[in-house]
C-alpha cells in the first residue's frame, strides 16, 4: 500500500526578501506583545513599565503595517504566522510562542487582524480581554470580539482557528501511520542487521523524515503513541519512540528541520547493537548472570560496528554511530561503555540517552514486568543525579512532557481517573496537563472519555479538577494505549 | 498533509477535467527551459556563459508565466507532464533524461511551483535534478532530496514507492485482567502505597512550573551545545570510538572488524579532507598497537599498515595531486601534522612528485616531510639515488645533499660521472653540501668536467673547504693553457680555489703572473693578473701582500681594482694596516 505526501509551504510573500524582512519583524512583534502580556500582569496600567511596552508593541505593529501593508497574526497548530510567513521556533524565542499559542487557544482566537490605526489604549483593552481567563474557549471569542465592541476598539479583527475536527483526526490518523510504519521499517532493519546483511536506510530515512513533519505540525498525536509500548515489539516501538521523543524536544530546544533528521536519524539507530546482541538474552525474563551482563552492555560500542554495515546514505551514519556509543554514557563518563580516549559528550547523545530512559523505565519488558509510571521516572531523572543526565536537558524534557508525562494514569481529587493527554499549552500548568477522564467518580471506566484541561476554573476562580496521586494502570485493568490509538 | 492514493488521483482527475484558465504555452516553454537548464547545470560550471544564459532564459520563462498566474501545478505522469491534464512535456523515453520519468519513478506524481520560486531555488532544484541523474540505487531518491531541501516556493505529492504496507496494527498485544467499577473507586481512594509502581502521590513542588523554565544561561548553555555538535569532527569522534573499542575488547573478530571499518574511515577522512583527524588517528593507532592486550601480531600488523598505507605510491600519490588542485589547500601545520605520519615506503613517491607540486604551501610541508624521511632513512633514500626512474632519483640526489647524507658519498660517487650534465651538476651540488671529505674526494675527479657548471661548482666546494688534497689538481689548472680560454669567472673560480690550497709555496708563481712581464716586457693579459691577485689574496701572507702592495698602483684598472680588493680582504694586509 502506498501513500501520498503533500509537504507543507509557508507561503510567502512575493519575494523572499519580504519574507525575510517579515520574519524579523514578526519575531520582534511577538517579543513585544508577549513583553506587553507580561507588563500588564505585573503591574498596574499607569505604570511606566506598562506604557513602554505597549508603546513598542505599538511601534512595531505599524512598521510591520507600514511595511506590507497589512498585519494578521494567525496560530495554525503549533506555528504563528505573521500574514503569510511562519515564523521559525528558536531556543531564543520558544517561552514567547509558547506562551501566545496557549493564549490564543485558550480565549479561541485563531486569528487577529490588525488595523492601520492601532493604539496602545487599543492594545491595552485587547491584550486585558485576552488574558481574562475562565470560560468555554469556544465562547470567549465571541465574548472578546463584543467587549472590544463595546469599549469602541475596531482596531482588532478576531476569527476562530481554522483546523477543525475532521482536520485533528486526519492528523490523529497521519500518526498513526507514521508510527506503524516507522515500527516495521525499524523491525526490517534490526533483523537485516540480525541476519548480518546491509540494509538499505533509504526507508529508514523516509520514516525519520515523517516523525519529524509529523513533530512539528502536531506533536501530541505522535507523542501520544509512544505509550502504547507493544511487549513483543519492545525493541523496535522503544526505538521508534526514543525517536519521538528525541525529536519532540529537540523541537523545543528550538533544532531546525534537518537538525532534528539528523538527531531522529541517531536516536532511531541508538540500540542497533542490539541486533547483535543474542535474542535469548533480550528476551531473558530473569535476572542476567555475570557473564550475561557484559553481552548486553556491549550494545552500545556493536551500535557503532554495525552502523558500518549500512548502505544507502551520503556518508557514514557518523552521528549515530556516536550516539550508540555514547547513550549510556553518564555526564562524567562513568556507565558503559567506558571510553578510553579523551570525550566530550555529543548533546544528541544527551537527548538521546533521557528519552532512552524514559521510554524503557516506562514500558513493559521480558524482565520489568511491572513498569514504573512516567512521573516517577521523572521524578528520578530530575532528582537523582547518579543518573548521569543532563539537568538543563532533562528540565526542558520535563517542559516538553510536563510533569506528569503523557499516558500517566493519575487519580484527580474528584476520584475520577484521568490519563494525561497532552502536556498544558501554558507554560504555567505544567502540572496541570490535558486530560482524557476515563472513569467517573463511581468508578465506571469510559472509552473514549472526554478531554478537560486541568488548568480550567470553577466559576468562583479554584482549580475544577486537580492531581492528587499518580497510579499504575494495571491495578484498574486500563490499557493506557487504547486510549491513543 | 497526508491523503490517500485514491484521494490524490482523484485531485488529479479534478485538475484534469477543468478548462485551462489559460493557454499552455508559458508552460510547456518553461518545462523546455527547465531541461535546458538542467542540461546546462549538468555540463558547464556557473560561471560559464552558456550556464548563466540557461539560467537567465528560464528565469525569464518563470516571468512570462507569472503575468498569467502566481502558482503552477504539474501532475507527474510516467513519461509526461501534464497541466491541466493535457502534456506540457512529453518524451517516450524512460530514461533519467526524461524528466517526468525521474520524478516518476521516485513516487513524485505532483509538483506545485509558487511565484518567487526562480529567484534562488530553482538553482538548488535544477542541482538536485542532475544529483538525482546521477544517483544510484542505494542513494537518495527525489521524495528524500526534496524533503531536505525544504523548499518555500516548491510543494510536491508523492506516492511512497519504498513503503511496504501500512505497518502492523497498533496495539500493546497484552491481556489485562478486568476489574470491577467497585475496585476501580476503591483504588482510587487507597492511600499512596510505598512500593514503587504503585501510587504516587503528588510533590506540591511539582505545581510551582517555573522551575522548568530554562534561565538565559541554561538557553546559552545548550545553545553552545548545538554549536558544538554541528563543529566536531565526527569521522574522527568515530574512530576514537573504534580505537577505544579495539583496545577494550579482546575478541579476534572483533579487533577484525574495527580494523576493516577504521581503514574505511581512513578513507572517509582523507576523501573529506580532514587531514588532521586522519594524522590524529594514525597517531592513535600507534598508541593502541602500544596499549592494547592481548594484541596477536597480525592486528599489530594490521595497525601499522594504516599509516603504511598512506605511505603507498597509489595512495600517496593522489593525496599529493588532490592536495596540489585544491582552491583552498589547508594549512601547513595541518598538512605538516599529515606527513609527519608518513613511511619510508613514501619518500620514493614523494621524490616522484615534488618537482611537480605548484602550490608552495604543499611543497613546503613535503619536502620538509621528505627531509625528515631521508635523514632517518639513509638506505631508502641510497635506493633511490639508484631508481631507474630519473625523477625519483634526482630528487633523491638533491635530498642526499640537503640532510648532507654522508652515508649516500659512495652512490653520489659512483654516477658523478653521468653523461648528462645537468645530472652531473645536481650530484656535484649534493656533494658540495654534504661536504665531508669523502665528497670532497668525488668532486676532484670532476674539477675538469666538460661541464663548466660542474666545474665550477666543484672547485667553489674544495675552494670553501680549502681541501688540500685537491691541491695538484688545482696547480695543473691554473698553470695550464685551457684556463686562459676560459671566461674570467672561471678563471677567478679557479686562481681562488689555488690561492687558498697553495699557501707561500705559491706565491712566487702568482706574483710573476701579477707583476711579472715577458721577455718581451709585456705584462700578462689584465684578466690573469685580476686573478693572480685575488688568489694572493687568499694567500693572505705577508709574502702574498707584499705582491699586491708592488701593484697597488697599476695602471690597469681591473688589475688595480682586484688588487684592492684583495688587500682589502687579506688577513696580513689588515692586520698589517
Amino acid at each position: 500500500m502506498t501513500n501520498t505526501e503533500l509537504t507543507e509551504v509557508g507561503h510567502a510573500g512575493p519575494d523572499s526578501s519580504s519574507d525575510a524582512v517579515v520574519r524579523r519583524a514578526g519575531r520582534q512583534l511577538i517579543f513585544v506583545f508577549y513583553g506587553a502580556l507580561r507588563a500588564i500582569k505585573l503591574y498596574p496600567v499607569e505604570n511606566a513599565a506598562v506604557e513602554k511596552a505597549l508603546s513598542e508593541l505599538t511601534n512595531q505593529s505599524r512598521e510591520l503595517l507600514s511595511s506590507q501593508g497589512e498585519l494578521e497574526i494567525r496560530m495554525a497548530g503549533e506555528f504563528i504566522f505573521i500574514n503569510q510567513t511562519r515564523l521559525r521556533l528558536a531556543l531564543d524565542n520558544f517561552g514567547s510562542f509558547s506562551h501566545l499559542l496557549a493564549l490564543f487557544r485558550g480565549s479561541g482566537v485563531g486569528s487577529v487582524t490588525v488595523a492601520k490605526g492601532v493604539t496602545s489604549k487599543d492594545w491595552l483593552i485587547f491584550l486585558s480581554l485576552l488574558q481574562h481567563g475562565g470560560d468555554d474557549p469556544s465562547d470567549r471569542l465571541d465574548e472578546v470580539a463584543s467587549k472590544l465592541e463595546s469599549a469602541g476598539v475596531t482596531s482588532f479583527l478576531l476569527a476562530p482557528p481554522t483546523d477543525s475536527g475532521a482536520d485533528r483526526e486526519q492528523d490523529k490518523e497521519r500518526a498513526k501511520r507514521t508510527y506503524a510504519e516507522s515500527v516495521t521499517a525499524t523491525r526490517d532493519l534490526m533483523e537485516s542487521v540480525r541476519m548480518g546483511g546491509s540494509p538499505n536506510i533509504k526507508k529508514i530515512k523516509r520514516v525519520v523524515q515523517g516523525i519529524v513533519d509529523q513533530i512539528l505540525n502536531d506533536e501530541t498525536s505522535l507523542v501520544g503513541l509512544t505509550t502504547i509500548r507493544d511487549y513483543d515489539e519492545y525493541t523496535f516501538t522503544h526505538s521508534v519512540n526514543v525517536c519521538i521523543f528525541a525529536v519532540a524536544l529537540g523541537k523545543r530546544l528550538g533544532l531546525s528541520k534537518l537538525q532534528l533528521y539528523d538527531l531522529g536519524m541517531a536516536a532511531l539507530f541508538h540500540d542497533i547493537g542490539k541486533s547483535r546482541v543474542p535474542q535469548n538474552l533480550l528476551t531473558k525474563t530473569t535476572g542476567l548472570t555475570d557473564d550475561e551482563w557484559p553481552l548486553i552492555a556491549a550494545h552500545p560500542w556493536l551500535g557503532v560496528l554495525a552502523l558500518f554495515q549500512v548502505r544507502g546514505a551520503q556518508e557514514l551514519p557518523y552521528r549515530a554511530m556516536i550516539v550508540a556509543h555514547e547513550h549510556h554514557m553518564k555526564l562524567d563518563l562513568t556507565g558503559y561503555p567506558r571510553p578510553i580516549r579523551e570525550r566530550q559528550l555529543s548533546v544528541f547523545s544527551k537527548i538521546v540517552a533521557i528519552a532512552d530512559a524514559f521510554d524503557a523505565a516506562t514500558s513493559r519488558r521480558s524482565y520489568q514486568s511491572v513498569p514504573f509510571t512516567p512521573a516517577e521516572v521523572m521524578n528520578e531523572l530530575k532528582n537523582n543525579p547518579r543518573r548521569g543526565m543532563d539537568p538543563v536537558i532533562v528540565k526542558a524534557f520535563i517542559n516538553l512532557t510536563g510533569v506528569y508525562p503523557v499516558g500517566t494514569l493519575v487519580v484527580l481529587d474528584t476520584f475520577e481517573l484521568g490519563v494525561v493527554h497532552a502536556v498544558n499549552p501554558l507554560q504555567e500548568m505544567l502540572s496541570r496537563p490535558i486530560v482524557r477522564i476515563i472513569s467517573d467518580s463511581m468508578g465506571n471506566i469510559m472509552h473514549p472519555g472526554t478531554l478537560v484541561d486541568l488548568a480550567d476554573r470553577t466559576p468562583d476562580g479554584v482549580f475544577a479538577r486537580t492531581i492528587i496521586k499518580t497510579d499504575n494502570p494495571d491495578r484498574y485493568g486500563i490499557r493506557i494505549g487504547d486510549y491513543f490509538v | 498533509m497526508n491523503s490517500s492514493p485514491a484521494a490524490a488521483t482523484g485531485q488529479n482527475q479534478e485538475l484534469g477535467h477543468q478548462e485551462p484558465p489559460f493557454s499552455s504555452t508559458p508552460v510547456e516553454e518553461l518545462l523546455r527551459l527547465v531541461a535546458k537548464a538542467a542540461r546546462a547545470h549538468q555540463l558547464y560550471l556557473p560561471n560559464n556563459p552558456i550556464y548563466r544564459g540557461a539560467i537567465d532564459s528560464l528565469r525569464a520563462g518563470f516571468v512570462a508565466l507569472w503575468k498569467e498566474t502566481d502558482e503552477v501545478t504539474l501532475v507527474i505522469a510516467e513519461t509526461e507532464i501534464q497541466w491541466y491534464g493535457s502534456p506540457v512535456t512529453k518524451e517516450t523515453s524512460k530514461s533519467t533524461d526524461n524528466l517526468a520519468w525521474l520524478f516518476f519513478k521516485d513516487g513524485v506524481r505532483e509538483l506545485t511551483i509558487a511565484q518567487g520560486f526562480e529567484e534562488n531555488e530553482v538553482v538548488v532544484f535544477l542541482e538536485m535534478i542532475q544529483r538525482a541523474r546521477k544517483a544510484n540505487a542505494d542513494e537518495d531518491d527525489l521524495v528524500t532530496m526534496l524533503w531536505e531541501a525544504d523548499f518555500t516556493y516548491l510543494k510536491y505529492r508523492y506516492v511512497d514507492v519504498l513503503a511496504d504496507g501500512s505497518g502492523d496494527a497498533l496495539n500493546d498485544g497484552r491481556d489485562v485482567a478486568p476489574v470491577t467499577p467497585e475496585q476501580v473507586q476503591e483504588a482510587a481512594r487507597q492511600p499512596v502505597e510505598p512500593a514503587r509502581t504503585a501510587s504516587t502521590i503528588v510533590d506540591m513542588a511539582d505545581f510551582d512550573a517555573t522551575l522548568y523554565f530554562l534561565d538565559d544561561s541554561e538557553i546559552d548553555y545548550l545553545q553552545a551545545e548545538i554549536a558544538r555538535e554541528y563543529k566536531q569532527d565526527l569521522r574522527v569522534k568515530v574512530a576514537s570510538s573504534l580505537l577505544d573499542i579495539f583496545e577494550a575488547q579482546a575478541d579476534a573478530k572483533v579487533r577484525e572488524e574495527v580494523l576493516a571499518n577504521l581503514q574505511t574511515a581512513m578513507v572517509y577522512l582523507l576523501t573529506a579532507g580532514q587531514y588532521r583527524g586522519a594524522s590524529r588517528i594514525l597517531r592513535e593507532a600507534a598508541l593502541a598497537a602500544e596499549r592494547a592486550t592481548a594484541l596477536i601480531p597480525d592486528h599489530k600488523d594490521q595497525l601499522a599498515r594504516l599509516a603504511d598505507r598512506l605511505s603507498t605510491p597509489e595512495v600517496l600519490s593522489q593525496l599529493i595531486q588532490t592536495l596540489d588542485a585544491t582552491s583552498e589547500p589547508p594549512s601547513r601545520e595541518e598538512l605538516g601534522d599529515l606527513f609527519d605520519q608518513l613511511r619510508p615506503s613514501a619518500l620514493s613517491t614523494i621524490c616522484q612528485w615534488i618537482g611537480r607540486i605548484r602550490s608552495e604551501q604543499i611543497r613546503q610541508p613535503l619536502a620538509t616531510a621528505a627531509g625528515r624521511l631521508a635523514a632517518l632513512h639513509t638506505n631508502e633514500l641510497i635506493r633511490l639515488i639508484q631508481d631507474s626512474d630519473r625523477e625519483i632519483s634526482d630528487e633523491a640526489i638533491r635530498l642526499s645533499g640537503i640532510v648532507k647524507a654522508q652515508a649516500a658519498v659512495p652512490s653520489l660517487g659512483r654516477i658523478v660521472n653521468d653523461p648528462d650534465a645537468s645530472r652531473r651538476l645536481a650530484i656535484v651540488q649534493a656533494l658540495s653540501e654534504i661536504g665531508s671529505a669523502g665528497a670532497m674526494q668525488a668532486l676532484e675527479r670532476v674539477l675538469e668536467d666538460a661541464d663548466r657548471d660542474v666545474r665550477l661548482t666543484a672547485a667553489r666546494a674544495l675552494t670553501a673547504k680549502a681541501h688540500r688534497p685537491a691541491f695538484p689538481r688545482f696547480d695543473a689548472i691554473v698553470k695550464g693553457r685551457a684556463l686562459r680560454e676560459a671566461d674570467p669567472t672561471e678563471k677567478m673560480v679557479f686562481f681562488e680555489g689555488f690561492g687558498a690550497m697553495c699557501g707561500d709555496a705559491g706565491v712566487a708563481h702568482l706574483n710573476s703572473l701579477l707583476n711579472g712581464r715577458s721577455f718581451l716586457g709585456r705584462r700578462e693579459d689584465p684578466e690573469i693578473r685580476a686573478c693572480a691577485a685575488i688568489a694572493l689574496g687568499r694567500v693572505g701572507t705577508p709574502k702574498a701582500v707584499e705582491a699586491l702592495t708592488k701593484s697597488s698602483g697599476d695602471a690597469d684598472v681591473i688589475v688595480r681594482n682586484a688588487v684592492g680588493r684583495a688587500l682589502r680582504g687579506s688577513p696580513s694586509a689588515s692586520s698589517s694596516s
